[in-house]
């Protein structure tokens, strides 16, 4: 049985790739399950997702703790979360990058296959979700399933809830991305760690979770916690802003879902607080005057 | 100095939150209930409560308004009654698990369809696993005293649970008779004022309360539940006698025995038909019969040692219940064999008195008559007995 793992971000479409993969894995013959891991559901939080391939039907409906692959959609991932956490030295890793295979750390030598999934996706969709071509790069380094059968578990799952034509689109992303990816072998000096959790016990959990700010061996818990949790990293695209444009109308502050932009300067002019501020660009598409462009982080 | 007046139940349970000072109240009017919440409003109107009442448009808004305000630390009340205890449901988790310690009679009323207005458990029993302690009571005095006693259990910090106070429709709600008021001091002295500490909404210390929670945590949320419904055994003996000793009162803790002691065969009962019952059991007594009775007060947390205990000491013990589990028996039935688990006496159950339908002393007397025959034969012809059933042979 082959076990993947997914390591993506709410709106990279990790589930979806998870089950075109299943699709494909379901149309080379094997059984194939895809199954989510819903956390907080916002967009750009760490998400998993996963596949198992058998050659028999698939009865075990727990996680995937020792997966064969895994796939990592964002390699600032790599810092935030162990990606190779339980991965059979054996098997492989599949990651969207920018760089060569000799330049990613993964803890451990292990055959990894890269590709910048990323310039793919706005080359071929026009939008910044890799998950289609991820799988190209997958069919590519792991060679369980051909490109072939990815395009068509695309088709399917893709085209199935997009429309045709984005299926087809998809599709041709992952055949861009097999084209352009590069499988070699990861680098394994780095300590990966897994970020400790906070996972009281009965007698330490507060009562019924009514919970004060707390200080806990895995950092601050309840109330104004976020200020050991900075999601600025999960951004994609950065809002740039022009101060000369601004009018000051206080649209994007107002809509700012993060409330990551602040008036500073006795209120004349705006800040962006970069620590909190997850690119989702609705202050660029509030802004009357154009004064924020939306650029590639 | 206390007075006693002749009151309807659905004062005594209005009475009884006056009494308790409660600080707020949210409620939505339904029949049999309507009279309680009339009698708050006018409570608060004619200054004789302390309290915000807050009208709502639904029971699922006023459990939800009752909440939050027990969340910010005040002691908070509501009452309701089958459809809107129904509508209520999907908040009632809420309280159990937040551990929020809100006292809440419910006027025991059929549930649609057919849709009628009398009598039956069928609201309050499908509400059993939503973690509210669950009690049942006989007669307006001890809806009163329960209202009171709910509090000092519900507030206990090893308990920190809900309390619903089950009273059967008309047959309490708007009954009267003698009901003693205890003076508000010695209340006071009983049931002093609530003071939150493990959970409110306090801006000067803030709290996180009821947030999107992963299944890290859960689990461990509902072991919590789970042993607070447990303590809570120990806590409601306690409280009982407290209560004995300040009001004079002593309602015997989960469960009441009455003329157990060299009983052939037991009848365990809840609600009104306890009252009724008491009457049947000293008739058949006169008549040389060997009949006692349990009156279950709890149904949460389920009172498996004082059963078991009885039990052993019969030849057969049966169960009346107001309501049924389709195809298993009533509630009170199931929860009891799972008491006696490997105990090898007739255990019976007798269903009667459902949709509101009369149980009278005949009827009572026949589960008598079965357990009898059950007791002499070691086996019961029929283990669940419909009473009074029109075409249904019991």
């Amino acid at each position: 049985m082959y076990e993947v793992r997914f390591h993506g971000r709410g709106g990279q479409g990790a589930v979806m790739a998870a089950q075109a993969l299943a699709s494909a894995a379901f149309k080379e013959g094997y059984y194939a399950v895809a199954f989510p891991y819903f956390g907080a559901e916002r967009r750009g939080a760490p998400v998993l997702a996963f596949t198992r391939m058998d050659k028999q039907k698939i009865r075990r409906k727990n996680q995937v703790y020792n997966p064969s692959f895994v796939v990592i959609l964002d390699d600032r991932l790599i810092d935030l979360v162990n990606v190779s956490e339980g991965l059979n030295p054996s098997g492989a890793a599949v990651v969207n990058t920018r760089k060569s295979p000799e330049e990613i750390d993964l803890g451990m030598e292990i055959k990894v296959g890269v590709v910048d999934a990323t310039s793919v996706a706005l080359e071929v969709l026009g939008v910044p979700i890799t998950n289609s071509a991820i799988l190209g790069a997958f069919a590519k380094t792991t060679g369980v399933v051909s490109i072939e059968a990815v395009e068509e578990g695309i088709r399917d799952i893709f085209g199935g809830r997009i429309g045709k034509e984005a299926g087809e689109k998809n599709a041709k992303a992952a055949r861009v991305a097999y084209d352009r990816t590069v499988v070699g072998t990861s680098r394994g000096e780095k300590k990966m760690v897994s970020k400790k959790q906070w996972l009281p016990t009965v007698q330490e959990l507060p009562l019924g979770l009514a919970t004060r700010s707390m200080e806990t061996d895995a950092g601050l818990v309840g109330p104004g916690s976020f200020v050991e949790n900075k999601t600025g990293s999960w951004r994609t695209f950065k809002p740039v802003f022009n101060r000369d444009k601004c009018v000051m109308c206080l649209l994007c502050w107002f809509y700012c879902p993060e409330g990551a932009i602040k008036r500073v300067d006795g209120g004349k002019t705006l800040e962006f607080d970069f620590d909190y501020c997850k690119g989702c660009g609705i202050c660029a598409e509030e802004c009357p005057t154009k004064a924020i462009e939306m650029v590639r982080d | 100095m206390s007075v006693s007046k002749v009151v309807t139940g659905n004062y005594a349970a209005a009475y009884g939150a006056l009494l308790s000072r409660i600080q707020f109240a949210a409620a939505y009017p339904i029949t049999p209930q309507t009279f309680i919440v009339e009698h708050l409003s006018e409570f608060v109107h004619d200054g004789l409560l302390d309290a915000d009442y807050v009208r709502v448009e639904s029971e699922h808004s006023a459990m939800s308004a009752v909440v939050a305000a027990e969340a910010t630390g005040v002691r908070s009340f509501t009452a309701t009654s089958s459809q809107g205890l129904a509508l209520m449901h999907e908040v009632l988790f809420l309280p159990s698990a937040l551990r929020l310690p809100i006292v809440m009679p419910v006027v025991n009323r059929t549930v649609a369809a057919p849709i009628g207005i009398w009598c039956e458990y069928n609201d309050t029993m499908p509400q059993r696993d939503s973690g509210w302690i669950q009690a049942y009571v006989e007669d307006n005095q001890e809806v009163l005293d329960m209202v009171i006693q709910a509090y000092k259990i519900a507030e206990n910090k090893d308990v920190l649970l809900p309390v619903m106070l089950s009273m059967d429709a008309f047959i309490l709600s708007h009954t009267v008779e003698p009901v003693e008021f205890p003076d508000q001091e010695a209340v006071d002295a009983f049931l002093p004022s609530y003071k939150a500490e493990h959970a409110h909404l306090w801006p000067e210390d803030p709290m996180i309360i009821g947030s999107f929670t992963p299944p890290e945590y859960i689990q461990e949320v509902r072991y919590q539940t789970d042993q607070a419904m447990k303590a809570a055994r120990e806590v409601i003996k306690r409280v009982t006698k407290d209560f004995a000793s300040a009001f004079g009162r002593n309602y015997g803790g989960l469960v009441e025995e009455y003329r157990t002691d060299d009983a052939e065969v037991v009848l365990v009962t809840l609600g009104t038909v306890t009252s009724t019952a008491r009457d049947v059991v000293d008739e058949m007594r006169d008549e040389g019969k060997k009949v006692g009775m349990v009156k279950l007060r709890y149904f949460r947390p389920y009172p498996f040692e004082e059963i078991r205990k009885v039990a052993e000491g019969v030849s057969a013990i049966g169960f009346y219940d107001r309501s049924i589990s389709y195809g298993s028996g009533g509630p009170s039935y199931i929860e009891g064999r799972h008491a006696l688990y490997g105990l090898e006496i007739p255990v019976m159950n007798f269903l009667a008195g459902l949709g509101g339908r009369d149980v009278r002393v005949p009827d009572i007397k026949l589960m008598f008559e079965k357990l009898l025959e059950a007791a002499r034969e070691g086996k019961a012809k029929k283990d669940i007995v419909w009473i009074g059933t029109r075409g249904v042979e019991p």
